[in-house]
């Protein structure tokens, strides 16, 4: 017999489990029980255990299979979902990234020219063609009805924008 | 009945073939309610008596076993399966206590498992709960798992993620204690 071990533990653990502890088994492993400390142990803790065991499982309360069938296709189904929006996510950023990018190499490269570029919009955008001459005329061009126009467009856009993420 | 029959359109479409192809299923829905009907009392009582708390083993039983469902199965027999949804709950059981304890309202106190068992008990019984609310959580696990459940030593490693070697002696120094305490009560 070891400090942590009886030679006869695994007869009597064996004996426990099979249900055959304490009547069906000879009167020297009784005997055994009766003077070894561990052995002894091994049969009041599996009991009380295994008692406990047999009073507790009908106390549970336990909830359909199905149900908790149907909640694993749901989880599973949607991490399929998020595993697929993934990539898809990371190519939006990719490209925000890359229009921002873009954005600020114009805005370095043309910082000088701002002036020539506002000036020259109405032109651009052929405006004359829509405004009266006497408009045309008159000092500073159309730029006082491109500037209203620009900012009406982005705040159409915000709001285009917010309508389009709140539906999502 | 299957679940899918009473409510057929909730999994069609790209939707269920994303969730088909994400995961093999390797137990259907007739085969995992056997499994549930034999298996789910164990794995209630030995997260109950373990955990000491009714309501935690209710939730913990049931993400237990989404868990599993959603996990690929060992596929060598139930008795692998079992395993592995006790390791599931182990692990889950090892998470709630990291976390830090909030009081619930659900919290039941030990004495109302032996009121809801309504039947007399043994003194052994009687003596059984004190004496496991003295044992740290992992020696009731450990003790439940050997034996309650009847789990050799190379199980129980699977089980609890401890080493196989350690398992032995820590075993044998829970049961002492635990037999200690036994005697102690019924003496008392």
């Amino acid at each position: 017999m070891s400090p942590f071990g009886c030679v006869r533990e695994r007869e009597v653990r064996d004996l426990l489990h099979q249900g055959y502890w304490p009547k069906a088994c000879p009167e020297e492993l009784h005997a055994h029980v009766e003077t070894c400390r561990i052995c002894a142990d091994l049969v009041l803790v599996t009991r009380a255990l295994g008692e406990e065991r047999r009073r507790t499982m009908p106390q549970a309360r336990l909830e359909a299979p199905g149900a908790l069938w149907w909640r694993a296709q749901l989880r599973r189904r949607n991490a399929a979902i998020e595993k697929m929006a993934r990539p898809i996510f990371g190519a939006e950023v990719f490209a925000l990234a890359m229009a921002l990018v873009v954005a600020a190499a114009v805005v370095v490269w043309q910082a000088g020219n701002w002036g020539g570029w506002i000036r020259d919009l109405p032109r651009a955008l052929h405006l004359d063609a829509l405004l009266p001459a006497s408009m045309v005329d008159s000092g500073g061009g159309a730029l006082w009805i491109v500037v209203p126009v620009l900012a009406t467009i982005a705040l159409l856009s915000g709001v285009v924008v917010y309508l389009v993420s709140e539906k999502q | 009945m299957s679940w899918e029959s009473i409510i057929p359109n909730a999994l069609t479409g790209e939707a269920a073939g994303l969730a088909a192809g994400a995961q093999p299923a390797t137990m259907d829905n007739e085969q995992f309610a056997a499994f549930y009907a034999r298996s789910a009392r164990p794995l209630w009582a030995y997260l109950a008596r373990v955990s000491r708390d009714a309501s935690l083993a209710d939730d913990l039983t049931q993400e237990s076993y989404v868990r599993f469902l959603c996990a690929t199965v060992p596929e060598d027999g139930e008795v692998a399966a079992r395993r592995y949804l006790f390791k599931i709950a182990t692990n889950l059981l090892r998470d709630h206590w990291r976390k830090p304890q909030a009081a619930s309202l659900e919290e039941m106190p030990e004495e109302v498992f032996a009121a809801r068992c309504g039947a007399a008990q043994t003194e052994m019984q009687v003596m059984l709960s004190p004496a496991m609310a003295q044992l740290r959580p992992r020696d009731r696990q450990l003790l439940w798992l050997a034996y309650a459940e009847g789990y050799s030593h190379r199980e129980i490693a699977e089980v609890t993620g401890l080493g196989a070697a350690s398992i032995r002696l820590l075993l044998f120094r829970a049961r002492h204690k635990m037999a200690q305490l036994l005697r102690k009560g019924v003496e008392a």
